[in-house]
């Protein structure tokens, strides 16, 4: 009985060929028994057609949107940022720093200098300005503990992005 | 109010920068989608989170979307593989799943719920907890065939198999429900009498 269930299932989905068809067709016509489990599946085909969808919660559409909307704040800056602009800047500096080099090295005399020549002559008064008073000890370790302090945030923060990463 | 634009339309749209048209697809889909999480989470809350997390997924996804088959069949494979690696997540393994017992629990819910709530007592009614009873390949196939608009070929596509298989799966899931509509009505005539 499977066979021939399998196959007027066939039948009402319209999924067998034409030759399948018309012999069920006649198999129909010809044989109770089929023809009452032919409208017991249509029976039930229209029954199963009849299932209610469940409905999620009202503000479902809304929390999706937020959703969307939060992940997208929350791209990093390194991601947000033009990578023209870094690119833009970087070549400002590489073509800068390139060009004080060209010019210093054109206007360098190497054929009359002696070894004695090569460092710049420093003004006879010229007093290089006091800086040590201004760098305590305790303001150089609390700069020290700030620092260490900012590497173990940004390396917590490099290890949460790592394991999100992995867990996605 | 919701757009009669063509889902292929509202796509363009928020391609083209309008977020609002992508509210629009989630409002279109969010019952079916909902529906089908449910035949994998068994509860509301984690079905809400396993469609929401579909349609997120999706819009991050939306560029990439081929356009060969319907929308609808593209996301319905997204919430299969979603509510798939759900189940993983919470380590029901491969056996539990297909053991028709993990079930039980539910079926014996739903009676508890029936006894006091009489309108309920439709047709309808014991079809859809007949349709929960069922294991979630079963009932997501069943749902897809009939309420989402699928052929076979999309139901497979969909579920990442071939449309044979479908087809046989289908017909067993058939007979299942069969059995287990027959089953409850049963039961339910005894508890009548």
């Amino acid at each position: 009985m499977n066979n021939i269930e399998e196959k007027l299932w066939n039948y009402i989905d319209g999924t067998c060929t034409a030759d399948e068809q018309s012999a069920i067709n006649k198999l129909i016509a010809s044989d109770e028994a089929v023809r009452l489990k032919y409208k017991e599946l249509l029976a039930l085909n229209r029954e199963f057609a009849t299932m209610e969808l469940d409905e999620p919660s009202m503000a479902f559409t809304y929390n999706v949107i937020e959703a969307i909307r939060t992940e997208q704040a929350l791209v990093p800056l390194k991601a947000a940022i033009n990578k023209r602009i870094v690119m833009g800047i970087a070549l400002f500096f590489v073509i800068t720093l390139t060009g004080f080099l060209v010019f210093a090295f054109t206007k360098m005399n190497f054929a009359s200098m002696g070894t004695a020549d090569i460092l710049p002559k420093v003004p006879a008064n010229f007093k290089m300005p006091e800086v040590s008073m201004h760098f305590s000890k305790p303001l150089v370790e609390g700069f020290m503990f700030f620092d260490v302090v900012l590497g173990l945030f940004l390396f917590d923060a490099y290890l949460r992005r790592k394991k999100q990463a992995h867990t996605d | 109010m919701q757009s009669k634009l063509s889902d292929i339309e509202l796509i363009d749209q928020v391609l083209a920068g309008n977020q609002a048209a992508y509210a629009d697809l989630v409002k279109r889909h969010q019952r079916f989608v909902f529906t089908l999480a449910m035949r994998f989470a068994k509860g509301r809350e984690d079905a809400e989170e396993i469609a929401q997390d579909c349609f997120i997924k999706a819009y991050r996804s939306l560029g990439s979307f081929q356009r060969q088959s319907k929308f609808s069949t593209w996301l319905y494979s997204i919430v299969y593989t979603t509510a798939m690696t759900f189940l993983r997540k919470r380590r029901v393994d491969t056996d539990s799943i297909d053991d028709e017992d993990t079930y039980i629990q539910v079926e014996n819910q739903s009676s508890a719920y029936d006894v006091n709530d009489a309108e309920n007592k439709s047709r309808s009614f014991y079809l859809n907890q007949a349709i929960e009873q069922l294991l979630p390949d079963d009932a997501t196939i069943i749902t897809m065939f009939y309420k989402g608009e699928q052929s076979l070929e999309e139901i497979a596509q969909a579920m990442g198999m071939e449309a044979n298989t479908i087809k046989v799966k289908l017909f067993r899931a058939r007979q299942r429900l069969k059995e287990k509509l027959e089953r409850n009505l049963k039961h339910e005539a005894k508890e009548l009498i």
